[in-house]
């Protein structure tokens, strides 16, 4: 068991980061770069900026959320908040984070009663996502595999390092949880960048990219009719 | 006329019509093939690589569209969900042409594209309206308008679009008369001169439409079964240019505003734009002004795109020019013409963008009474139920009027409004269908058949 959590807590770990890290990243110049593309092909370059920007703010920082589905709305949002804050401001991860990279954000960290009651609302938040998920046939109807099993892992860590934190004394349980917790936070992290969790990053830039996706290439359509040996047909 | 009025919007129980266009020719042979091959000439060629490699990555299954979508909530049918009907282009998308997902299927397997996937596809992209309502609910900021457009277009390449649409493109675009209503330009004369009589029995002025000026201000494109349906509108327009004093024209060698291009082909979109480039250099004018409709409208400026050289006039639709001469106080409107309740519904194209919204709104208040707004309304409003091109094809009357016209026939309803105004030649024909057969009382007009009625022209 030791090793296995050393090795979790080290190389896995590190590589795991670096694949989030690279692989969020890599999304992002890309679709940088597909935008601009697009803009570069069509010789319109205008966009509905201010419709783009209100979308845009409105779902990063989401105000327009609750004007349908509320619960859901509520729920998603703090689920969220919850996911994001906890394990950032979490002081053990900054302590560790000081200890292994030389910098950190200790001095902003949550106090240990607010981060243990966070990881508890976050942990019934992701449960109840769940359960809506599983009980509307329309949500049902759409889900794919990963939309459950995202759920599932992601509340994970949450449930091991509660208990760490707040549950276990004896050692040996300890560093089964510990194990478990920092297993699955590296899977989350190989996960995020090939799953719908590429949203994290690539948010941002949806309106945007759709925006510019409007804007044609005004002799694509007929190119096609060439690529398709269609040329001069008439319809 | 539709006798059958048996399905009323109250009714608890609701019966789907059979939604089946009809086609001109199946393809022959595999179709899968045929759909990827289209489909990876469309990513070579256009811009929508970039949104669709977005879309499959961030797609949530949040199911928060269902709350904005007009055929889900008459339907409730799990398959008119627009993030449903979006990933079953998505999945395409995903296992062929993106460089996760085929990797994925390469080792796991998993999905692969059916003739009887590409059946449902030539459906469901038919079912949405792409009125886009559903775009502003999307936290992951899904355009399923643009995905079913899209869709349509690799499904137009193989021929499965609905035949009312190709056959009055195909009119438009090499038939003799040149336009989707196929008016021979004599009757055009005769119903102008026809419409210049009773303008003149109206209002006592010689009010023209004048044909072939050359170097007018704005030549002007209407969707041109306004001709044949909606006079007033037509009137109502000619008087409000004549009591400015604009310059302005119809071309006739072109005067077809309507652009099915954009509900089905970018190559449809880009030469029916080119003729309206040819009639206008020809006419040398200097803007285009375009009637009461939002697709009209809204393919019009995509003349920024297809235009060929330099010097792409400005797009204006009538309701910003009339907004505008109504500020400059260029006409006068008698606001004690139209006392009975009126009620605004924006056309999906012209609205959903905030684009043009207050416009028509300030000018029915400078006139009418009783102006109610319909909920939601404005970027919100629900769509009429025909967007999309679907208010052409007649075979699915029954469908888009008891099934994606229910929300609008609720709303109107809820108005108790005497009059519905619609600026939107698509949105005029499918409200009218919807109110007939949902029993809605009222009377559907375009903006300017009301300014007809109140205009005040100096002598």
């Amino acid at each position: 068991m030791e090793d296995l959590l050393n090795f979790a807590k080290g190389p896995l770990f590190r590589f795991s980061f670096a694949v989030m890290l690279l692989g969020l990243l890599r999304l992002f110049v890309l679709s940088l770069i597909n935008g601009f593309e697009a803009k570069k092909k069509a010789p319109d370059k205008s966009i509905p900026k201010g419709y783009v920007r209100k979308l845009t703010w409105g779902y990063l920082f989401p105000i327009r959320a609750f004007r349908t589905k509320p619960i859901y709305s509520l729920v998603s949002i703090i689920f969220h908040i919850g996911f994001i804050l906890t394990p950032l401001l979490l002081y053990s991860h900054a302590l560790l984070f000081s200890e292994s990279i030389g910098f950190s954000w200790m001095g902003i960290s949550l106090s240990k009663p607010v981060a243990d009651n966070l990881a508890l609302i976050t942990i019934f938040a992701g449960i109840i996502l769940l359960l809506l998920r599983l009980t509307s046939k329309i949500t049902r109807s759409i889900s794919r595999k990963q939309d459950y099993l995202w759920l599932l892992l992601l509340v994970v860590p949450f449930i091991t390092g509660y208990v760490c934190s707040a549950v276990v004394t004896e050692p040996a349980t300890y560093k089964t949880f510990l194990t478990i917790h920092v297993l699955s936070g590296d899977f989350i992290f190989i996960f995020m960048p090939f799953t719908k969790i590429a949203h994290c990053i690539l948010l941002p830039l949806s309106q945007w990219v759709t925006a510019r996706s409007w804007k044609f290439v005004p002799e694509a359509g007929e190119n096609i009719e060439k690529i398709l040996g269609k040329e001069g047909q008439k319809l | 006329m539709f006798s059958d009025k048996s399905i009323a919007v109250t009714d608890e129980k609701l019966v789907i019509p059979e939604m089946k266009y009809n086609i001109e020719k199946v393809p022959e042979t595999d179709r899968v093939t045929q759909f990827l091959k289209i489909f990876a000439a469309l990513l070579k060629e256009t811009n929508y690589g970039s949104a669709l490699e977005l879309y499959t990555k961030v797609s949530a299954k949040c199911a928060k569209c269902t709350t904005s979508c007009h055929v889900f909530q008459a339907t409730k049918d799990v398959k008119d969900i627009p993030c449903y009907r979006s990933e079953l282009l998505l999945s395409v998308y995903r296992r062929y042409f993106s460089l996760e997902g085929s990797i994925y299927a390469r080792i796991f397997g998993g999905f692969e594209l059916t003739e009887e996937h590409i059946t449902q596809m030539q459906h469901s992209f038919w079912n949405c309206t792409a009125c886009r309502k559903c775009v502003l609910e999307c936290p992951s900021g899904i355009d399923h308008g643009m995905l079913t457009h899209i869709a349509r277009y690799i499904l137009a390449e193989m021929g499965l679009t609905p035949r009312a649409l190709v056959i009055s493109t195909r009119e438009q675009l090499q038939g003799e008369t040149g336009n989707t209503s196929a008016i021979p330009l004599i009757a055009l004369k005769d119903s102008l001169e026809f419409l210049e009589e009773e303008l003149k029995e109206a209002t006592g002025e010689d009010i023209k439409f004048p044909l072939d000026v050359e170097g007018a201000d704005y030549i002007f494109f209407a969707p041109v079964s306004d001709y044949l349906m909606e006079a007033e509108t037509l009137m109502g327009i000619a008087a409000v240019l004549h009591a400015a004093g604009v310059s302005w024209t119809i071309g006739t060698k072109y005067f077809d505003a309507i652009n099915y291009g954009l509900f089905y082909s970018d190559l449809v979109l880009g030469r029916v734009l080119r003729k309206m480039q040819e009639e206008t250099q020809r006419l040398k004018a200097k803007k285009v002004l375009i009637g009461e409709c939002g697709h009209a409208t809204r393919s019009a400026t995509f003349l920024k795109t297809y235009w060929q050289g330099e010097g792409c006039p400005e797009i204006v639709n009538i309701l910003q020019l009339t907004h505008q001469l109504l500020r400059e106080g260029r006409i006068k409107l008698d606001p004690t013409k139209i006392t009975e309740r009126v009620t605004y519904h924006d056309p999906c194209n012209l609205a959903r963008q905030n684009w043009i919204v207050e416009q028509p709104r300030e000018i029915i208040r400078a006139f009418c009474k009783d102006f109610v707004e319909m909920t939601p309304n404005k970027t919100e409003n629900y769509c009429c139920g025909g967007g999309g091109g679907t208010v052409s094809i007649d075979e699915i009357r029954k469908y888009r009027t008891t099934i994606s016209g229910r929300k609008k026939a609720e709303q109107i309803r809820k108005t108790e409004a005497h009059y519905v105004i619609a600026p939107c030649a698509n949105c005029k024909k499918q409200i009218r269908e919807t109110m007939e057969d949902n029993n809605v009382d009222g009377e559907l007009v375009g903006l300017h058949d009301l300014i007809l009625k109140a205009i005040v022209i100096n002598k």
